[in-house]
């Protein structure tokens, strides 16, 4: 046989599991000894909201005017004990993110963005910048196992508390923030040396459970007058177990993180690994305040991977009250996913401490796109839900929903698109096609 | 002098009570039949000298900021959290966590404490003239932790800042990971005299060594592996022990 036609071996490119990501995670424990720390959220395909579609009205419902009529976007958190509500615009928040995850600069311009809009920004871990006060709309600040940076004077300043327990992104795990972030200035707010890793405090050390956490809450209720709403921001795991003890806790509201949330650092195989995706994961919350009775009384905001108004009018109808958001905000002002906000290199100027790139973001300007962004999201909630025939996006329903898949069928106890199959645990449907 | 009988309130009318005698003017208030009620002074502010003449549950004096209270009976857990300024005097023992993440003030605890004595801690004193349970300052971002009984074992376990001062003479065995013991210095010294003068311990300065945290600077910090000894293993499968 000539060269010519000589038969070539099948190259069987895609390797199966071994594909070159697996290779390459291989070989960085191969030679690190340890395992790899990533910027971002979990790569991993999970269900998500997109398996849902929203049922438009047509003659069982009259429409809305897309342009011409109104449809209430105004949001109440934390009225079930709190005797000052938080009272927002639109029902997207932003999520906890620190200022040493992020640059001053980053963190000043989404503080501008909430005044822009009108809603509340968290502050994340770390303490909170005078700056990032001094320009927010309404702030939550999070009391975290670390304390860093927090004082009573936090309390005093606070417009919303959140408890954390846990973060979608690395559940079970606490703050990761490389020494390359730890400048003089995050080193001074949070009291660390300077550029250490920090591997921040995984459990409160002011209480150990729900008993103690019960009688926790009655302090921060008498230290705040029992007038600034008190939530508790939980990473999705076990939804149900979690969602009981946290409304017997007392709390206003619950923060429902799921897994695919995003983070300045984590562990790989955390972001990967652990807990459960965001839709499913407040299907399950809601059914489980249902069955308490008290899905009125307790405000559920919802976050992980929320992208647009699809996303969170979508939200909306299976039972938060608002979702929060943090990557989407920040690819607003310019970040590209490249996963690699760990490193502290950030040419947007968004995830580092380094003044040079730092110069890169331009805080009215990078303000201005998280304030379009967060306008324009609710905008195309609002239209979404006045298709559906609200005129108030709270008002969307569960019954708006269908699934596209079987597997979303199962695990929602959304109908089946078409069919309106019901499989499973039920979720408040009625249907003549149940298995 | 104002004498209150706690029996008759729950905590936060006490706390209100209390508060409002101290803007009356009060500024010895004694507390009787505290029956180890929780959250006892949380977020008292002012001057004022509040004696509790029995024991209190938990979060003793919590967020406090300005008020001496003594305790003249036990306390239990995480008395004094997050304390901004004051003093906290416990004549006798205390539960875990006592003065978790205190930012400044003095708790002094006369008798003995449980685990985690100062965890988090970011100012502030904190002194223990009995013994303190496992891994006392854990993770301390500041603040000093005399502790004159014995230690517990991973005392200081990764501190990032403060110091942990002891005369425990088997202190090199119970310190944790990122810390190590040093000699305390002369500034230390005359530190540890005023506070021991201050509140009337019997103690010799000179007596203290000091655990200070191993991170002055990038990566001198040591995190958990799992240590994996195949002699270790082998030895135990030839005894038979492949079960633990």
């Amino acid at each position: 046989m000539s060269d010519e036609t000589k038969l070539k071996e099948p190259t069987d490119s895609t390797k199966g599991l071994w594909h070159k990501d697996t290779l390459a995670e291989i070989d960085y424990k191969a030679s690190a000894g340890k395992h790899r720390i990533r910027g971002c959220a979990t790569p991993r395909k999970m269900p998500n909201f997109d398996d849902l579609m929203i049922l438009p009205g047509q003659l069982t419902r009259m429409t809305i005017d897309t342009y011409r009529e109104d449809c209430e976007t105004r949001t109440v958190l934390g009225k079930r004990f709190a005797t000052k509500p938080l009272v927002i615009e639109t029902p997207v928040m932003i999520g906890g993110m620190s200022y040493g995850a992020l640059s001053k600069e980053a963190k000043i311009a989404l503080a501008k963005a909430t005044s822009i809009v009108g809603t509340v920004i968290s502050n994340g871990e770390g303490g909170i910048l005078p700056e990032e006060l001094e320009n927010s709309y309404r702030q939550s600040i999070q009391v975290l196992p670390s304390r860093m940076g927090f004082t009573k004077r936090n309390l005093e300043v606070a417009d919303m508390l959140e408890f954390v327990c846990g973060i979608g992104a690395k559940p079970g795990l606490s703050g990761h923030l490389m020494g390359s972030k730890i400048s003089a200035e995050v080193a001074e707010m949070r009291q660390l040396p300077i550029g250490i890793d920090l591997h921040s405090h995984p459990r409160s050390g002011d209480f150990f459970g729900a008993d103690d956490m019960v009688i926790k809450m009655e302090q921060m209720r008498e230290l705040t007058n029992w007038e600034v709403p008190i939530f508790v921001k939980l990473a999705a795991g076990r939804v149900r177990e979690d969602i009981k003890i946290a409304v017997k806790l007392g709390v206003d509201g619950i923060i429902l993180d799921g897994c695919q949330g995003g983070t300045g650092a984590a562990p790989v195989m955390a972001a990967d690994h652990l807990g459960i995706p965001t839709m499913p994961a407040l299907v399950q919350a809601v059914r489980t305040l249902e069955e308490m009775g008290v899905k009125d009384e307790v405000s559920l905001i919802v976050s992980g991977g929320i992208r647009d108004g699809a996303d969170l009018a979508k939200a909306l109808a299976i039972g938060a009250d608002a979702v929060a958001i943090g990557t989407a905000a920040l690819i607003a002002m310019g970040c590209r996913v490249c996963m690699r906000c760990h490193t502290g290199n950030c040419s947007f100027g968004i995830g580092t401490q380094n003044s040079e790139q730092r110069k890169n973001l331009d805080i009215d300007e990078a303000a201005e796109r998280v304030a379009n962004y967060i306008q324009a999201m609710t905008a195309e909630a609002v239209l979404l839900a006045k298709a559906a025939g609200k005129s108030k996006l709270k008002n969307m329903e569960r019954e708006d929903l269908r699934a596209l898949t079987l597997e979303i069928a199962a695990m929602t106890g959304i109908p089946l698109v078409g069919s309106d199959l019901v499989i499973g645990e039920g979720f408040g449907f009625t249907a003549n096609n149940k298995i | 002098m104002e004498c209150l009988d706690a029996a008759l309130y729950k905590s936060p009318e006490l706390n209100k009570t209390i508060k409002a005698k101290m803007a009356d003017g009060f500024r010895d208030i004694v507390i009787h039949n505290s029956n180890s009620m929780h959250n006892m002074c949380v977020g008292l502010t002012g001057q004022g000298n509040i004696t509790i003449e029995d024991s209190t549950g938990l979060y003793t004096a919590s967020f406090l900021e300005g008020p001496r209270i003594v305790v003249e009976g036990n306390v239990g857990w995480y008395a004094g959290d997050d304390m901004m300024s004051g003093e906290l005097i416990i004549k006798k023992n205390t539960g875990c966590n006592v003065g978790a993440y205190i930012n400044g003030g003095a708790i002094v605890i006369y008798g003995s404490t449980g685990s985690r004595v100062g965890y988090g801690m970011k100012g502030g004193t904190i002194i223990v003239c009995g013994n303190a349970g496992r891994w006392a300052a854990q993770m301390s971002m500041g603040g000093n932790l005399i502790i004159l009984g014995d230690l517990g074992r991973q005392a200081g376990e990764s501190m990032y800042k403060g110091a942990v001062f002891t005369r425990d003479t088997d202190a090199i065995n119970k310190i944790g990971g990122n810390v190590y013991l040093d000699e305390i210095t002369p500034e230390e010294r005359i530190m540890l005299t005023e506070l021991f003068d201050r509140y009337e311990i019997s103690a010799d300065p000179s007596e203290f060594k000091v655990i200070r945290p191993a991170t002055s600077g990038r990566h001198n910090y040591v995190l958990f592996k799992p240590v994996l000894i195949p002699e270790a293993a082998k030895k135990l499968a030839l005894r038979g022990e492949s079960h633990e």
